[in-house]
C-alpha cells in the first residue's frame, strides 16, 4: 500500500520493526547463553561452556517439588477456569438474564483489580476465618484472575456459532444438555483448548498472588524462582531452569497457536 | 446471523430455548464474590479500623489512618504514590508510542507474512513474566552484560559499571515498557487493520501527503485502539511490585512495593489496608475516565 508509507517511511518502519525484534529477543537469548556459562557470576567475558547447571537444576528437590506443586495448581486451575469459564459464557448467552451488567462487570473485574490487592483480600480472608497461608488458597486466587480470560476466549466461540444446527438436534429430539454435548462442545473445543492453556499458563508464572499465600517451605515454582534469583548460589541453576521454561514455552506457544489456526480454520470450512 | 434473516415463529421458538441458561452464570458469580468481593470489602472495613490483624486490639471506626495517609500532610506513602503513578504514566506513554509503529508496520507495510510477524512480536508476552526481569537483571547488573561488555571495549575502566543501569528509576522503566510493548502493539494493530483505506486513498487523490493523511485521517481514527493500548499498561503497572523488587532498590519503590511490604514485612495490616484502597480507588476512577475506550477497544477486536 503506497498510501500509507513511501519508500523511505517503508525502509524505516521496517529498521524499527527489526530493531524492536531484537530489543524483545536479546534478553532472552542472554539468559540461554549464561545459562551454559561455567561461573556463578553472570559476566562477559564468558568462562567457558557447561552443561553442569542443567544437570544441578534437575537434581536440585526443592526446585523439582516446586515445580511439581506449580505444574498440579496449573493443572487445577486450568480445569477450573475453562470449567467456570464455559458455564458462564453459555450463561451470558441467554436472552434474559437477570443483572447482566453487574454479572458482566464481575465476572470481568479480576482483570483490573491490582494482584497485590487480591492477594491481600485473600490474605485478610484466610485470617479472618482462622486459617493460614494454603496452596488450595493459591490456586483460588489463580482460578479467580484466569475466568475472565477463560470467558473471553470461550464466548466469541459461541456467539459466532450457527445455532439453527443445535436447534435443528432439539428438533430431532435432543435435551439441551445431549444437544450442547453432541453439537456445541465439539464445536468450541479448540477454544476450551486455548481456555486451559492460558489458564495453565497464568497459574504457572504466577508469582504476585502466590508469593502472599504460598505455607512456609511450600513454595511454588515462581515464589522459589524469585528467591533463587536473589540468592548468588542459586542463581546459575534459576538461569538455567529459566532457559529450559522460556524456549519450551516459546516452542508451545507458536505450536499451539499454529495448531488452534488450522482446528478454527477447519471448522469454519466444514 | 441476525434476526431479520430467520422467520419469526423460528426465531421466537429459539429464544424459548434459550432463555433458561442465565443460572449457568451462578457459579462463576458466587466465586468471584467469595474470593475478590469479600477480600475487597474486608479491607475496606481494615482500612477504617473495623477489623484488625492483632490480637487483643480493640477495633472501633476511626480514619486516623487516612487522615495520616492522605494529604495535606507530607506522607512518605503518598509521596511514593504520587512518583509511582508518574512512572506508570510515563511508561504507559513510552509503550504506546515504541508500539505504534509496529502496528503501522504489520497493518500497512508487511502484507502476507503480517500474521507470523504479529506471533514473532507477541511470542516474548507469553513466556514468563518473572523470567523475563531475571533476564534484564543479568544484562544489566553491575558486573552485567552491558558493563562488561562495555570493559571488555575499553571504554569503561574494569569494575567501574553505569550507576543508573540498575536498581534505579531506569531499570524499573525500562523492563516495564519492555514487557508491555509487544502486547500494546495488538488493540493499534487491530484498528489499524480495520481501518478503510478507501479514507486515505481518496485523501491523497484529493491533494494530501503521506503525512497530511496520516496526521488527519489515520491517527485520529486509531486513537480508540491507541487509548485502549494505554490504559492495558496503565491499569496493570498501578499496582506493580515485582519489576521493582527485582531490578530496582528501595529509592524505586513502586506504590505496589509499600502494599506488598505492610501485609509481609510488618503487623500494620490497617496501614495497608488504607493503601490498597486507595489502590483500588485509582483504578476504577482510571476505568470511569477510560473505560468506555476499553469497551470499544473489545468490540473492535471481536469484530
Amino acid at each position: 500500500m503506497t498510501v500509507a508509507a513511501g519508500r523511505l517511511g517503508r525502509a524505516l518502519l521496517g529498521s524499527y520493526f527489526a530493531a524492536l525484534v531484537v530489543f524483545l529477543y536479546v534478553p532472552l537469548v542472554v539468559l540461554v547463553v549464561f545459562s551454559f556459562d561455567d561461573s556463578t557470576i553472570q559476566t562477559l567475558p564468558y568462562s567457558g561452556f557447561t552443561t553442569h547447571w542443567f544437570r544441578s537444576a534437575f537434581s536440585n528437590g526443592d526446585l523439582i517439588s516446586a515445580i511439581e506443586r506449580s505444574a498440579v495448581i496449573g493443572a487445577l486451575c486450568a480445569l477450573g477456569a475453562t470449567l467456570l469459564g464455559l458455564t458462564t459464557a453459555v450463561g451470558l448467552t441467554a436472552r434474559k438474564l437477570a443483572l447482566r451488567g453487574v454479572v458482566t462487570a464481575l465476572v470481568l473485574l479480576p482483570l483490573v483489580v491490582p494482584y497485590v490487592v487480591l492477594a491481600v483480600g485473600m490474605l485478610i480472608l484466610l485470617n479472618s476465618l482462622g486459617l493460614h497461608q494454603a496452596l488450595w488458597a493459591v490456586l483460588l486466587g489463580h482460578v479467580a484472575v484466569a475466568v475472565p480470560y477463560s470467558i473471553l476466549i470461550i464466548l466469541p466461540r459461541l456467539r459466532t456459532l450457527d445455532e439453527d444446527i443445535v436447534d435443528a438436534a432439539r428438533d430431532l429430539g435432543a435435551s439441551g444438555f445431549v444437544a450442547f454435548r453432541r453439537i456445541t462442545l465439539p464445536l468450541i473445543v479448540p477454544a476450551l483448548f486455548s481456555s486451559a492453556l492460558i489458564a495453565f499458563t497464568i497459574s504457572f508464572d504466577e508469582f504476585a498472588i502466590a508469593s502472599f499465600l504460598v505455607p512456609a517451605g511450600k513454595e511454588t515454582y515462581p515464589v522459589y524462582v524469585y528467591a533463587g534469583a536473589r540468592t548468588p548460589a542459586l542463581e546459575p541453576q534459576i538461569i538455567a531452569i529459566g532457559a529450559v521454561v522460556i524456549v519450551a514455552s516459546l516452542v508451545i506457544v507458536t505450536a499451539a497457536e499454529a495448531l488452534r489456526l488450522r482446528a478454527e480454520r477447519r471448522l469454519t470450512q466444514a | 446471523m441476525t434476526a431479520a434473516d430467520v422467520s419469526a415463529p423460528a426465531a421466537a421458538r429459539r429464544m424459548q430455548l434459550r432463555a433458561g441458561r442465565g443460572w449457568l452464570a451462578l457459579p462463576t458469580t458466587g466465586f468471584l464474590v467469595a474470593v475478590l468481593i469479600v477480600p475487597l470489602v474486608l479491607i475496606g472495613l481494615y482500612s477504617v479500623d473495623l477489623m484488625t490483624n492483632l490480637v487483643g486490639v480493640p477495633t472501633g471506626f476511626s480514619v486516623a489512618n487516612w487522615s495520616e495517609f492522605l494529604p495535606p500532610g507530607d506522607n512518605v506513602f503518598f509521596n511514593r504514590f504520587e512518583t509511582s503513578i508518574l512512572i506508570t504514566l510515563l511508561v504507559s506513554v513510552l509503550a504506546v508510542l515504541g508500539a505504534y509503529p509496529i502496528a503501522y508496520f504489520l497493518a500497512f507495510v508487511a502484507r502476507r507474512r503480517r500474521y507470523t510477524l504479529l506471533m514473532l512480536v507477541l511470542a516474548p508476552f507469553f513466556t514468563s513474566y518473572l523470567l523475563r526481569v531475571i533476564a534484564w537483571k543479568v544484562v544489566l547488573d553491575n558486573n552485567g552484560v552491558v558493563n562488561s561488555a562495555l570493559w571488555q571495549l575499553g571504554l569503561r575502566h574494569h569494575g567501574d559499571g553505569i550507576s543508573w543501569l540498575i536498581y534505579s528509576w531506569f531499570s524499573v522503566a525500562l523492563v516495564l515498557f519492555y514487557s508491555w510493548v509487544p502486547f500494546v502493539a495488538l488493540p493499534i494493530y487491530v484498528v489499524l487493520e480495520n481501518l478503510d483505506t478507501r479514507l486515505l486513498e481518496a485523501a491523497q487523490d484529493l491533494g494530501g501527503g503521506r503525512l497530511h493523511v496520516f496526521r488527519r485521517i489515520t491517527l485520529p481514527l486509531s486513537l480508540p485502539g491507541v487509548i485502549a493500548a494505554f490504559v492495558f499498561v496503565l491499569i496493570p503497572t498501578t499496582g506493580e511490585f515485582i519489576a521493582p523488587l527485582l531490578v530496582g532498590g528501595p529509592g524505586s519503590y513502586m506504590f505496589g512495593n509499600s502494599i506488598q511490604s505492610f501485609f509481609s514485612e510488618t503487623p500494620n495490616w490497617n496501614y495497608g489496608a488504607v493503601l490498597a484502597v486507595w489502590l483500588i480507588a485509582i483504578v476504577l476512577v482510571l476505568l470511569v475516565l477510560f473505560g468506555r475506550f476499553l469497551s470499544a477497544g473489545f468490540k473492535e477486536a471481536r469484530a
